[in-house]
């Protein structure tokens, strides 16, 4: 009995195999071998020195395909325009038109839309996981506010299932930050949204670092009673105090010789060269203006205010500095600081000239980002704005790309880029609209036709939620 | 689209609402029961006056081609009007967490009509809501909730006693004292409680078990099946527990708020004649007691024939009604078809709460889409502003409009 148990085993483990690499091509039709993509090198060995905890992310395998007869919103152009888009060797070969590859398997789409694959700048995936268990709250380090040497990633949990429920949302790159307890929170970490056991298997390949910082309510609340900040004057010079420090260590560390490492101050000594992108999270109009200030006096830059309720305010002031703005399409009210909420807030952001873009902050809107933007996008234009889909679109990829400082690998449908893109069973911008295909680096990781979807850990063993309506 | 968009917004911001007549040709008349008719329609302050294939506008008319014309939304559950801010203090009546007395506390005392969501939310189509407090700490009873409608008016409640909730699962274990044991024993005896009002509170100095004096009366009418006991639940296995609760007094009336896990025990659930409020876009197992969340819920619900509502009961806090219909388009996608969709959020749960009014929304397109908006509403014919501090605030900083003026004096 026993033997025949183990061959049986096999066997199953066989076909599963199988059942798992049918689905990475994109249908029946388009049944073509694997093609390896890779040397077998990781992207990140692209890179000569290995810092610690150096990402080990590697591609799935991928197929070369045409998709034919596409709309495309490419993340560039500010018009949706029919055309073939041609992934090859995981990236894009090209958007719109240029030359095929003899063979090449084709698949049409019939005027579905594609899309670059969703970015999302704010995200607590894997450091806030489900189940919301206190034993699973890793993302705040609430012992001090002031805790630059910690990493977000060193809180991700890579069995996460909000990562697969993002993925078939159509995101396919997401940052991931430490909490706004603390006036510096921490080092954020930029992740493919790719199945893994380690959250290094997911680090997107030489993306900057980013540095959370926090504006208002929260610092002061947490910290009101344990020693302050207890006041937003207690904030700011919280920061400033921090910056020279931060200052001081730099002047040492360009220097040269021997010096007491302090991975507090690297982080911001970090910030300083240039390095690490902070990321603020910053809800008043007034705060974000003194927090550019401060940004002046010591030289370093604000790369993205976080959550910025009130940035239609002063859309002007953020597109002088150069600074972006992640915002919800229609949260506010939970709290003082988002008591000013409008629902035009990214389009008018926009309007004036800065860089907008969406943001979930949330394990369940992460899943439909697209529906976030089409909400405000309408508001916007009903105000009087007049802005093209195709525009909007920037708000999901090109933008939160620039802004994470991987606008160059991903973000857009351009020639040579990864093939990170979300094929669409209706308009985008509709409700009833899902993603049909989602490819990271041109490997379909979600194909709604083939069922094809990663599964967490967790999820085994529980009724089963792959069965259909009884 | 786009022309009709543009016109329609010089409407919204200039003259907003029924305060003229409005012609609307060609447009969707969505029936109380969700369905769909093609009509052209005359409202005149607020009330509609004609409807007919081939109707011209009336002089003085104000045009829109192609919009929709349906029956105002039902939140079937809020914090609206309880609270300005949903943080904790003065100011937030959602739960009172020192209180010596639950059941009794109503909602309808703590609900402020002008409270600035009223329109806020009110501009999303929503023209009428439940709204509910929250247990808080010492009592599996939040209190007795009530139905308002979205007019921000003094008499805007329409119901101060429409039925008592309970929180039930893994904050009814909180509550109770540490297990589901506790909170079962507990609900249990209050039960018993307000059964022997008379005998335990009136005839004697005795009392009741769990609940003081004023709360088992409070907690009669619920007992007695004359309002619905709203219990909020998640977990499949106890959503059976409540299943045998109700099978021992058969006189409840309970209405399951959340349900995740209820698609595992649908055909129970229709059995029982247990009704469920649970929101169609929960899917993460977020909790050990949601494990089971799946987006199509919904399907397993509409086939056993369970009678159900949907609302929003994630993040967002007071302001959560307004995307109501988002949530409600997320059925369709999971398979229900768009008339059931739609009286999920309002002819369904209205009449649960015995809501008679009317109100009429006028919309730029599809209302389950997120791209569209009213244009015009009224509630029992009467008009309702399309203004909000939102739109306030909108309208101050709208980088559209030229301005030179200092913003505080825009």
């Amino acid at each position: 009995m026993k033997p025949v148990s183990i061959d049986l085993s096999h066997k199953i483990a066989q076909e599963t195999v199988m059942k798992n690499l049918i689905p990475l091509l994109l249908s029946s039709a388009a049944l073509v071998a694997c093609q390896p993509q890779t040397d077998g090198k990781s992207d990140a060995d692209k890179s000569d020195d290995t810092p610690a905890f150096a990402s080990t992310y590697t591609p799935q395998e991928s197929s070369d395909v045409l998709l034919r007869n596409a709309t495309l919103i490419d993340g560039v152009s500010n018009e949706e325009r029919m055309g073939d888009l041609l992934v090859s060797g995981g990236k894009i070969g090209f958007g719109g038109s240029g030359e095929i590859p003899e063979g090449v398997t084709e698949l049409d789409l019939d005027g579905r839309y594609v899309t670059p694959g969703i970015i999302d700048i704010h995200s607590h995936l894997g450091n806030y996981p489900s189940p919301g268990v206190q034993a699973h709250g890793d993302g705040n380090e609430v012992t001090s506010p002031i805790t630059s040497e910690v990493y977000a990633e060193h809180g991700v949990w890579p069995q996460d299932p909000g990562f697969d429920e993002a993925l078939q949302g159509g995101v396919t790159t997401l940052h991931v930050l430490p909490g706004s307890a603390n006036l510096f929170g921490g080092r954020g970490v930029t992740l493919r949204n790719v199945p893994s056991r380690t959250v290094q298997g997911m680090k997107f390949p030489d993306a900057p670092y980013t540095l959370k910082m926090a504006c208002g309510e929260n610092p002061k609340r947490v910290y009101g009673s344990k020693g302050g900040p207890g006041s937003r004057m207690g904030n700011v010079a919280g920061y400033r105090k921090n910056w020279i420090k931060a200052a001081s260590y730099k002047a040492k560390r360009d220097k040269g010789g021997d010096y007491d490492r302090d991975l507090q101050l690297e982080t911001l000594a970090d910030v300083l060269d240039g390095k690490i992108l902070v990321n603020m999270h910053c809800y008043r109009a007034d705060e974000m203006v003194q927090i550019l200030d401060i940004a002046k006096e010591f030289d370093y830059k604000v790369t993205t205010f976080h959550h910025a309720v009130e940035a239609y305010k002063i859309g002007d002031i953020l597109a002088e500095n150069d600074t972006c703005a992640a915002m919800w399409a229609d949260w506010g009210a939970f709290k003082m600081e988002s008591f000013d909420y409008i629902n035009e807030n990214v389009p008018f952001v926009h309007a004036a000239g800065a860089c907008a873009m969406i943001h979930s902050d949330d394990q369940n809107n992460i899943q439909r980002l697209n529906q976030e933007v089409a909400k405000t996008w309408a508001d916007g234009n009903r105000a009087g704005l007049d802005i093209s889909k195709a525009e909007a679109w920037k708000w999901l990829s090109t933008n939160p790309a620039k802004a994470l400082g991987i606008l160059e690998e991903t973000g857009t449908l351009e020639a040579g880029k990864r093939a990170d893109l979300v094929i669409w069973d209706g308009d985008p911008f509709s409700t009833y609209a899902r993603p049909e295909t989602v490819m990271v680096d041109g490997a379909v990781l979600f194909d709604r036709a083939t069922g094809l979807k990663p599964k967490s850990d967790f999820r085994l063993g529980y009724a089963d939620l792959s069965e259909g309506v009884k | 689209m786009r022309t009709f968009l543009l016109a329609v917004s010089a409407l919204a911001l200039s003259t907003p609402g029924f305060a003229q007549t409005l012609f609307v040709d060609d447009a969707t008349v969505v029936a109380a029961n969700g369905t769909q008719s093609k009509t052209d329609i005359i409202v005149v302050d607020g009330v509609i006056e004609r409807r007919g294939a081939r109707l011209s506008a009336p002089d003085g008319a104000t045009t829109i081609t192609g919009g929709w014309v349906t029956p105002g939304l039902f939140a079937p559950m809020s914090s609206l009007g309880m609270t300005d801010i949903s943080s904790s203090g003065p100011g937030n009546d959602v739960s009172s967490e020192s209180s010596p007395t639950n059941v009794s506390e109503h909602a309808a005392d703590s609900f402020n009509p002008r409270s600035v969501h009223i329109a806020n939310v009110r501009q999303n189509g929503i023209t009428h809501a439940v709204i509910a407090p929250r247990s808080g700490s010492g009592s599996i009873f939040a209190g007795t909730g009530a139905v308002v409608s979205l007019t921000g008016e003094f008499d805007s409640v329409i119901d101060p006693e429409a039925f008592v909730v309970v929180d039930m699962g893994e904050t009814g274990t909180v509550r109770a004292g540490g297990s589901r044991a506790a909170a079962m024993s507990q609900l249990r005896a209050a039960i018993e409680d307000a059964e022997g009002f008379f005998k335990r509170y009136a005839d004697s100095s005795d009392g009741g078990d769990v609940l003081s004096r004023q709360d088992a009366r409070a907690f009669s009418r619920a007992v007695r099946g004359d309002i619905p006991l709203l219990v909020r639940v998640n977990r499949a296995a106890d959503i059976m527990r409540l299943i045998d609760l109700q099978a021992e007094n058969r006189s409840l009336d309970i209405i399951i708020v959340g349900g995740a896990e209820s698609w595992e025990v649908a055909d129970e659930i229709a059995a029982a004649n247990i009704r469920v409020i649970f929101d169609p876009l929960k899917n993460l197992p977020d909790s050990f007691e949601s494990v089971g969340s799946r987006l199509d819920n919904v399907a397993f619900l509409e086939d056993a024939g369970v009678d159900y509502a949907i609302s929003n009961l994630g993040a967002l806090g007071v302001t959560k009604p307004a995307t109501l219909a988002q949530h409600a388009g997320a059925a369709v996608v999971e398979g229900l078809r768009w008339d059931q969709a739609f009286s999920a959020i309002s002819s369904v749960p209205a009449s649960w709460f015995g809501v008679g009014e009317t109100s009429i929304v006028v919309w730029d397109g599809d209302p389950l889409e997120v791209t569209s908006a009213p244009i015009a509403m009224s509630i029992n014919g009467e008009d309702q502003s399309m203004t909000s501090r939102q739109k306030a605030l909108r309208d101050r900083y709208n980088p559209t409009k030229e301005d030179d003026r200092a913003y505080k004096y825009r």
